[in-house]
């Protein structure tokens, strides 16, 4: 009996849903396995890890801001990412847009913080950040509308150069370098003035909500709204589907990539300037690897923006809770949040393949 | 009939989702000589001979080789029957040496590449009668090279049948010449050879047997001395049949698009479209016959604004066109509704709705950033609605509708942009009969309405009726334009064929310019 | 100051550190060349070095080692190839995918033996078989003798393998059909080559050839384990430098040496400028950092340089590369 592959259309919406969701329940059962295999309960530690061990913790809200303070980049970086994959641009360097983002916005920080009032510092924060981010992402796609350079292969090496300019500035002592605290002997990151800060609101209680998060949720809505209804979206949407279809509407294709992009690494800027702009200070980790997760995110949310916003918060959780049950469990160590979303992404992948082709028996032909 | 067959295919049919592309076909060859495959475009030449090589699996039906039942799988079955297939699109490894593409399939000789394995190939091509340089690197070759060492590669595999898709399209006369004394020759050593050609000279010239497909469908398989290239063109297209497509008579417009001495070179860069000259006016539409490859999308391309045009001009009502960009050439009204094989690849975003796509020419218009999704959809309703698409909604991607619905969507949008020249392209390939008719009441409608319609199609029947004129192509060279009405298969398949050329046969006037044309009056105000 | 040991020392760190580059380099290579970009040589290292250290230490054997590190990279590979060969997944999101889950896995198990105990303890044999073997006659040459030619076996495992690597990619008929299907598959289909098969057992034989490098670090660290993981951005340099080697394991060899050199630098830079403050003195002033940068760089200029030129025949960028292949594709 032999078998054979045969492409096929989408099936149901609904019928599509259950492929995925049994393929996660299957990478959570995998974890589970593994768990049962170092004796740990693996009932136990989902629910502590779900639960971001919130459950009867009189400190919850902490966990639920630090928890935001995640979400916020990741959610952002991964919608920027899906709008350059939207247009099948494998802008893989989120890294290295991240990082030159976070140094321009420190860079008005240091400067400017302490003249401008606050408004005016964080939106030039932003700005900056979104320029450095996109005038760096834009030169892989000037690079791939002008030479057809691999874009995929020059945005990584182009994250790492980034990584070092970041090391470079976190490791040097020097009287330029207002990057650093000036009176310590060892390189260790200034904190940013105050105004230099995103300010955070109560909701009653304990709770602050930073004003970061409103904004992300804004963007978010904004990036679907953009996408949805207005022209350059419309644009996107084609020149990905179909760059031939989009030639032949007479649009500029080049110019569509080079714009996308920009803004693309732009907005991965943006998150950046709200990372530190919330931690309030630089450091050499401070992506949290929301390039590399982002395009994870965005694939397995199927760039879809509101699924984006979904898929982050399980991430997060995910990432964020195995922290939190690190601490109960000492056995279980956190880089299990890695494992589980490698293993939840192959499963995912193999759920594509079902929702993609069909499997069908050949008759086997001859005698025999 | 005891005859021993070297490969005898039973019964074979093959579909791709709903198209059928071969249907319940018999074919027979035997050692020791040549059988030529005959048919249009479409009829199913290449995917029967595909599950020869083992690219396709057939749906159902059987394969004997040698009288033994076999089964197909890979390439490498094929190989081990010993079938060779050189495809239409080589398929060589470009950056390798002539040697190396051979060598990399060689099964008996040992892992290691020596510097002998050179000599090898030159000797076996030698062997063969070929004489090649066997270091040349492939992406170095001229056309004629490439195929010459398909054919030695899959010679020097010991394959005894050898099946060759059509081998002569991209040769010259010379090298035709010698392609088949190279075919008789390897007859004469007891090869079994399948070439496919829809020449008919060729097939005359070269073949011992004809096996006819029409439309999917095993037709006949004839001796070749016994029929004569009329007969044969019969099979090919089939007799004429009624189809009871109107042809409504309307008032004709002065030239509406007028194109003189057009030459467009295709992506390899050789002469697609060659002096050609034609108008459309206004209330009729003109058919363009050819056999594929014959630079009709070169053309539509070219009309459309997205391929350049080398020389020569084309003004539409009166206003040259050459150079403008698509959406310029949008803009003037000339609605290219453009479908080639791959029917979802221009024209359409296959996952975006039938909204979205409604929008695809018309998204700029309006003040503002945003795109009018209301007039999307009140367009896509009307399109449903008129054209009776079949579809759960509006939302529905495109890639999920069947191609008669694809199809009607893609018209219905350029329909609705009002325009006066419609130039389609293989609008009925694929669909059903009523999806066809769908179609043709389409056009007939538009055409009614004083628009000129260009149509680019292959079924010579729908041409006859549906279409005022004819225009038949052949290697980019226009063979003559043809009433349709007056015209006779036979006439027009020998065009095709490029035996008969038409193309002087005007009396009163130069061909393919019109007596009222607008080339004169540029700088006149109105038409 | 002995200036002539202060070099030798240096010759000999672009050799001993480096070196797993050369495996990272010369297992993407294998890998490419069928046509597949596997972008997780970082995690398939750190698998192939968690599993390594562990089994080798606790067989105490370093062969058991070795081939443990290459059963986890092949194991990996076998993964990366069944997603995209057989199930046509993106091999960009895969790959990337691959090196969440390895470096996942590499802290899973590391973290969970130290917190439990369990850590293993280099031992004496694996020490011993990871000391340095002098080649007669050649480590006695001055200067660069002991610099090159003294070295563990597992340096010359690895020269050993990327020249073996290219006489086979370059030589051997199994190597002529693996670039043809980098560069054609249906071509390499259509003469009967078994495509699937090939590109398994060759993203297979990569990935497991990349393992052992990951080992090799994980030797080189003593095993002593830490926050930051052993292969420290080696797979990325690696993918770097398959471009700069032009998809040629004997070039990888030289650009491993290019790139180590700089990577050197960063660590010896320091004692070359004290030992000759004259010449090399400037040499203080260079900030790390750039050296780190520097194969970055040098690989994005080489990536611009090779497309703008773009001609056929002289780049080793096999055409295929990234595309999955499905037969009926119409």
């Amino acid at each position: 009996m032999r078998f054979h592959i045969v492409k096929r259309d989408n099936g149901p919406f609904w019928q599509r849903c259950c492929y995925y969701v049994v393929a996660v329940i299957a990478a959570l059962a995998v974890g589970a396995i593994i768990l049962a295999s170092i004796g740990v309960n693996p009932f136990d530690y989902y629910s502590k890890m779900f639960t971001m061990g919130t459950v009867g913790n009189k400190i919850a809200y902490k966990t639920f801001m630090n928890y935001l303070k995640e979400f916020v980049p990741l959610v952002l970086t991964a919608v920027a990412l899906s709008l350059a994959f939207k247009m099948r641009f494998w802008n893989i360097g989120g890294e290295g847009q991240f990082i030159m983002g976070a140094i321009a916005s420190a860079w008005v920080a240091f400067q400017f913080g302490a003249y401008l009032p606050m408004a005016v510092t964080l939106i030039f924060m932003c700005i900056a950040a979104m320029l450095a981010a996109g005038i760096y992402g834009l030169i892989a796609g000037v690079l791939k509308v002008k030479f057809g350079t691999n874009e995929t292969l020059m945005t990584l090496m182009l994250n790492y150069v980034a990584l070092y300019v970041l090391y470079f500035i976190g490791e040097t002592k020097a009287d330029w370098n207002f990057f650093l605290q000036a009176d310590s002997a060892r390189p260790v990151f200034e904190s940013f003035a105050s105004v230099a800060q995103f300010p955070s609101f109560s909701l009653g209680g304990k709770f602050e909500l930073n004003v970061t998060v409103i904004l992300t949720v804004i963007i978010g809505v904004l990036i679907f709204f953009y996408l949805k209804y207005t022209k350059q979206g419309y644009e996107i949407g084609v020149v990905g589907d179909s760059a031939n279809t989009a030639k032949y509407a007479g649009m500029k294709v080049n110019k569509i990539v080079l714009r996308t992009v920009f803004l693309s690494a732009a907005l991965i800027g943006l998150a950046s300037a709200f990372k530190v702009g919330t931690s309030g200070v630089l450091s050499t980790s401070v992506t949290n690897d929301v390039g590399w997760t982002g395009i994870i995110v965005a694939w397995l949310a199927k760039l879809s923006t509101p699924m984006i916003f979904i898929v982050s918060m399980l991430i997060c959780v995910l990432q964020h809770g195995s922290t939190v049950a690190a601490v109960s469990f000492s056995q279980v160590d956190s880089s299990f949040a890695n494992m589980l979303q490698g293993v939840i992404l192959f499963l995912v992948l193999v759920a594509d393949f079902f929702v993609r082709f069909r499997i069908v028996r050949v008759k086997k032909g001859g005698n025999d | 009939m005891a005859e021993q067959y070297a490969i005898e295919m039973r019964n074979i049919t093959k579909t791709f989702g709903s198209v059928v592309a071969n249907r319940g076909i018999d074919l027979a060859v035997k050692q020791g000589e040549i059988l030529a495959l005959l048919g249009e475009n479409g009829s199913g030449k290449t995917t029967l001979m595909n599950m020869l090589s083992g690219i396709y699996k057939p749906d159902s039906g059987s394969i004997f080789i040698d009288g033994k039942e076999v089964s197909i799988d890979s390439p490498e079955d094929s190989k081990k029957y010993g079938i060779g297939m050189v495809h239409q699109h080589f398929k060589l490894v470009e950056v390798f040496s002539a040697a190396d593409n051979i060598w990399m399939g060689q099964d008996k000789t040992g892992p290691i590449l020596k510097k002998n394995r050179f000599k090898y190939v030159e000797d076996i091509a030698r062997k063969f009668g070929f004489d090649i340089d066997p270091r040349k690197k492939v992406y170095n070759m001229a056309v004629s090279e490439k195929q010459t060492l398909e054919i030695i590669k899959v010679l020097s595999y010991g394959a005894k049948t050898i099946i060759l898709d059509e081998p002569t399209s991209v040769l010259t006369v010379q090298e035709i010449e010698k392609l088949f004394g190279v075919l008789r020759r390897m007859k004469e050593e007891g090869h079994a050879i399948i070439i496919i050609t829809h020449k008919l000279n060729e097939v005359m010239d070269i073949s011992d047997r004809v096996a006819i497909l029409r439309k999917g469908e095993y037709i006949t398989t004839v001796n070749t001395s016994e029929t004569n290239e009329q007969e044969l063109t019969e099979w090919m297209v089939g007799r004429k049949i009624d189809l009871n497509i109107d042809r409504p008579i309307v008032e004709k417009t002065r030239p509406l698009l007028e194109v003189r001495d057009l030459v467009i070179r295709n992506d390899e860069g050789s002469v697609a479209i060659d002096n050609v000259n034609f108008y459309i006016r206004g209330g009729e539409i003109l058919g363009v016959a050819g056999i594929a490859g014959c630079g009709q999308k070169e053309l539509c391309e070219a009309i459309a604004g997205l391929r350049p045009i080398e020389k020569g001009q084309m003004i539409h009502k009166g206003d040259n066109i050459v150079g403008l960009s698509p959406k310029a050439i949008l803009e003037k009204g000339i609605s290219m509704s453009f479908i080639p094989e791959d029917r979802l690849g221009m024209g359409l975003a296959p996952s975006m709705s039938i909204t979205e796509n409604m929008l695809l020419k018309n998204y700029r218009d309006g003040k503002g950033p945003l795109v009018d999704r209301k007039r999307g959809r009140a367009d896509a309703e009307q399109v449903i609605k008129e054209l009776e698409v079949v579809t759960p909604s509006s939302e529905t991607p495109v890639r999920r509708l069947s191609g008669g619905n694809v199809q009607k969507v893609l018209l219905g949008r350029e329909i609705k942009a009002g325009p006066n020249v419609i130039v389609t392209a293989y609008p009925v390939r694929g669909l059903d009969i009523n999806s066809s008719y769908a179609i043709y009441n389409i056009l007939n409608k538009q055409k009614l309405a004083g628009v000129g319609v260009l149509f680019v199609g292959e079924d010579l029947d729908v041409m006859m009726a549906l279409c005022d004129k004819i225009m038949v192509l052949c290697h980019g060279k226009v063979m003559g334009v043809v009433h349709a009405h007056k015209t006779t298969k036979e006439e027009l398949g020998l065009m095709m064929t490029g035996v008969l050329d038409l193309s002087e046969k005007h009396e009163d006037k130069p061909a393919g310019i019109a007596k009222d044309s607008l080339f004169e009056s540029k700088d006149g105000e109105e038409a | 100051m002995d200036k002539v040991g202060v070099i030798t020392s240096f010759i000999h760190n672009i050799v001993l550190l480096n070196i797993p580059l050369l495996y990272g380099t010369v297992g993407e290579i294998v890998v490419e060349k069928s046509g597949s970009l596997n972008l997780g040589v970082e995690g398939t290292m750190a698998v192939g070095a968690i599993f390594g250290y562990i089994c080798g230490c606790y067989a105490n054997s370093m062969i058991v080692g070795i081939l443990t590190a290459f059963i986890a990279g092949a194991l990996f590979g076998l993964l990366f190839a069944a997603l995209t060969v057989s199930l046509q997944a993106n091999q960009n999101i895969t790959g990337l995918t691959l090196t969440t889950f390895g470096l996942g896995i590499y802290f899973f198990v590391g973290n969970g033996l130290r917190a439990s105990g369990n850590w293993p303890t280099i031992t004496e044999s694996l020490k011993e078989g990871f000391s340095d073997i002098s080649i007669p006659l050649l480590s006695d040459i001055p200067i660069i003798g002991s610099g090159f030619f003294s070295h563990n076996v597992l340096v010359y495992l690895g020269i050993a393998i990327a020249i073996f690597m290219w006489w086979y990619l370059k030589h051997t008929k199994f190597g002529l059909r693996l670039r043809a299907i980098g560069e054609n598959p249906a071509a390499a289909d259509s003469v009967g080559i078994n495509v699937k098969r090939s590109k398994y057992f060759h993203i297979c034989l990569g990935c497991g050839i990349m393992g052992i490098g990951g080992y090799y670090m994980g030797l080189n660290m003593s095993g002593s384990f830490n926050s930051s993981c052993w292969i420290n951005g080696y797979g990325w340099i690696a993918v770097a430098l398959v471009i700069f080697a032009n998809w040629n394991p004997s070039i990888a060899i030289i650009g491993t040496f290019v790139f180590g050199f700089f990577n050197t630098l960063r660590v010896s830079g320091s004692s070359l400028a004290l030992a000759f403050p004259d010449f090399l003195g400037w040499l203080a002033d260079v900030p790390t950092q750039l050296y780190q940068a520097l194969p970055f760089i040098i690989t994005a200029i080489v990536l611009v340089v090779t497309s703008i030129k773009n001609k056929r025949g002289r780049s080793g960028l096999p055409a295929a590369l990234g595309l999955n292949y499905f037969r009926e594709e119409r």
